[in-house]
């Protein structure tokens, strides 16, 4: 017998839609109440949580996400299929959503602790530890309608953390108070998992499900489109989610990306200028964007309106943040390249893109020395796209590799012995 | 809404009724003191209008004495203030928590008993204060020890029609104005300013008596002011009344309260 914390089987719910709701007696009589559009959020559902576990739910916006969660949390009834579950919920589903303005913090924990189906000693015993866990202590005995819209979160965070649930449902607590509350937050839900707390994650940020959850659901429309580890399920989402970007690109015929030339600075003598750039893939395809980890090539076209005998053609990467990333350039002097009149292209080969996931801005060069030629500043957008979930940090993907060597106790040396 | 459902929510409803009755004293100077002086002023205001202006030959006190008809009215309004409040409180009790049950789940049942027992305590007091006038007027007696009896029945009957007030105001916003409507009328269909016994054509003393309001206040004046055990048959039918209406509150419960969030 396997211990499944959550079990949900050929789940389906259904909701009527439509600007015209009947709320009024009158309504129902005059027009019937048989008339209204109905609207599956959820389609045939299965799954298993097995207890202890951390489970994430992925997908687009509207794809029944937050729908699957209130289910689950018991706040929607399901039209079909059946929901099983074992221990005591805690949701976390807007925090701060049972404050009563006009309530002290303090009287606050007890409604929102009798909320969860805790009893008053319960709470008594938690309180302390909630009332820490928010830092907001000075002002507990306010009323709430004081607080700031920070110490608000804070407070319904550290409330349902605290009281021990058995099963925690977290929908998309990312964005919740400043840096320091969110890593405290974070820190709790590993100290949670660690605990055996079984925990129902949805999150936007694929670095967190990836990092937080052992396993992973994939709504699309309603529908499960894939279950299982992790990684494999954050996998196939990106997977799609690029190769759809990709055709939408395609179809829309706009493969060399290029900003509005009028809206960035455009200097230089002119002799030569950059007409357009394209990127690309491992494939050999002109993309929209490029892939983390593969080899690509960045192809810099341009319109030379005489022979110039020593050119040189330089990339600027910047983050979309403004941080210089990289700026590689063709060579000077001896390496100097000679361009014919007219129309050519400059190839940028790389090996492997070490570009972490994000937008970044690139400015084209080409100089000769001294003398500017063309100079678009910021004129065009690389998209970089991942491969697979990413947790590192940082704005490149530093390569290395690691070593361990086993260290001896008696072999360490000490400040004093040093000479 | 079966009872140990309840019981296992008694915190959440308990904390309820304790956020309705701090909310609606809030800000103000004397806060709780209200709950003490409104009913004495109303209880001052019935002195002076039926006392003075208006001459109405009062119902004797229970001890054989002459009447009072204040108190007489009193004894009457603190019964029916306790079941229209229960109703309307309820109704905007469970509405106001709309937006907490589509995020958390909690039964529904919670927020209307909250409501029923912040209504009750503030009756509880109104209560007090009647019997303090009885005893000033030193109409006392043995019929007072079957009060607990009346309130515990009375409080089951309102919280069930305050539930199925409550949740049918969720899915018929209208309800809430066909109740004031329905309020009124069933407030001169009981006998709180008039006695039932000046009414004497008998269809309408049928329908007076057949009201299960004028059933509790009935009773509630019986074992108070007029000191006796009251009539059986009209015990019967609060207990008749009571049972109807907090067993059409559970189907209702469990057949529609568990899909509020979705009409909010």
């Amino acid at each position: 017998m396997t211990d499944n914390a959550i079990e949900v089987a050929g789940l389906s719910k259904k909701f009527r839609i439509g600007t015209e709701r009947r709320d009024s007696l009158k309504e129902r009589f005059v027009r019937g109440s048989g008339r209204y559009d109905e609207f599956w959020a959820l389609r045939d559902i299965s799954f298993a949580v097995p207890r202890g576990s951390t489970f994430g739910l992925i997908g687009h916006n509207g794809s029944g996400k937050s729908t699957l969660l209130k289910v689950l949390a018991g706040v929607y009834r399901p039209t079909d299929g059946s929901l099983a579950t074992k221990g005591r919920i805690s949701a976390l589903l807007e925090l701060g959503a049972g404050f009563h303005g006009e309530l002290t913090g303090r009287e606050n924990i007890y409604l929102n602790g009798a909320i969860l189906g805790l009893t008053r000693k319960q709470i008594a015993a938690a309180m302390e530890e909630i009332i820490d866990f928010s830092g907001i202590e000075e002002f507990i005995d306010s009323p709430v309608k004081i607080y700031s819209s920070g110490m608000y979160v804070r407070l319904g965070f550290s409330i349902a953390v605290t009281v021990d649930p058995e099963i925690l449902i977290v929908d998309e607590i990312i964005a919740v108070g400043d840096e320091e509350f969110q890593r405290k937050c974070f820190d709790h839900l590993y100290e949670l998992r660690r605990r055996g707390t079984t925990i129902v994650v949805v999150s936007h940020s694929l670095g967190v499900v990836a990092d937080l959850c052992d396993r992973a659901l994939w709504l699309d429309k309603g529908l499960l489109k894939s279950i299982g580890p992790v990684r494999d399920v954050t996998d196939n989402y990106l997977e799609a989610v690029n190769r759809k970007e990709a055709d939408a690109k395609e179809r829309s015929g706009e493969v060399s990306v290029e900003t509005d030339g009028e809206r960035t600075r455009r200097l230089g003598s002119g002799e030569i200028r950059v007409t357009h750039l394209d990127f690309i893939d491992h494939n050999g395809n002109a993309s929209g964007f490029l892939s983390g980890g593969e080899k690509c090539m960045i192809r810099m076209h341009y319109q030379a309106e005489q022979e110039l005998p020593s050119v040189t053609f330089g990339l600027g990467f910047s983050h979309e943040s403004g941080v210089n990333v990289a700026g590689p350039n063709s060579g000077y002097g001896e390496r100097a390249t000679k361009v014919p009149a007219g129309t050519g292209c400059i190839d940028f080969h790389i090996d492997d893109l070490i570009l972490q996931p994000g937008t970044f801005l690139v400015t084209t060069a080409v100089v000769d020395r001294g003398h500017t030629y063309d100079y678009r500043d910021r004129a065009f957008e690389l998209r970089v796209r991942a491969q697979e979930a990413v947790t590192e940090p940082g704005l490149v993907r530093l390569p290395g590799r690691w070593t361990h060597e086993q260290a001896t106790v008696s072999s360490v040396p000490t400040g004093s012995e040093l000479p | 809404m079966t009872a140990p459902g309840v019981l296992q929510y008694r915190s959440l409803v308990w904390n309820f009724a304790q956020r309705d009755m701090k909310s609606r004293f809030t800000g103000t100077a004397i806060g709780w003191a209200w709950s003490l002086l409104l009913p004495l002023a109303t209880l001052g205001i019935y002195t002076l209008v039926v006392g003075h202006l208006f001459k109405i030959t009062p119902a004797a006190f229970g001890d054989g004495s002459k009447g009072n008809f204040a108190v007489w009215l009193f004894v009457g309004l603190t019964a029916w203030g306790f079941f229209s409040n229960s109703v309307n409180i309820s109704m905007s009790a469970l509405l106001g928590t709309g937006t907490l049950l589509q995020k958390i789940y909690f039964p529904s049942f919670a927020p209307v008993l909250g409501a029923v027992i912040g209504v009750a305590i503030q009756s509880a007091i109104e209560v007090g204060l009647v019997l303090v006038v009885l005893l000033v007027f030193t109409n006392v007696g043995f019929t007072w020890l079957l009060l607990p009896v009346w309130i515990v029945i009375f409080v089951a009957f309102s919280a069930g029609a305050a539930m199925l007030f409550a949740i049918g105001n969720i899915y018929f916003r209208d309800l809430a104005h066909i109740i004031a409507v329905f309020l009124q009328l069933l407030f001169y269909a009981t006998p709180i300013l008039y006695q039932d016994s000046l009414i004497h054509d008998r269809v309408l003393h049928n329908v007076i008596m057949s009201n299960p309001l004028t059933e509790f206040v009935v009773l509630f004046r019986d074992l108070v002011y007029g000191l006796t055990p009251g009539r059986v048959n009209i015990w019967a039918g609060a207990l008749a009344w009571t049972v109807f209406a907090v067993s059409l509150a559970t189907f209702v419960f469990h057949r529609y309260g568990r899909d509020l969030a979705e009409q909010m």
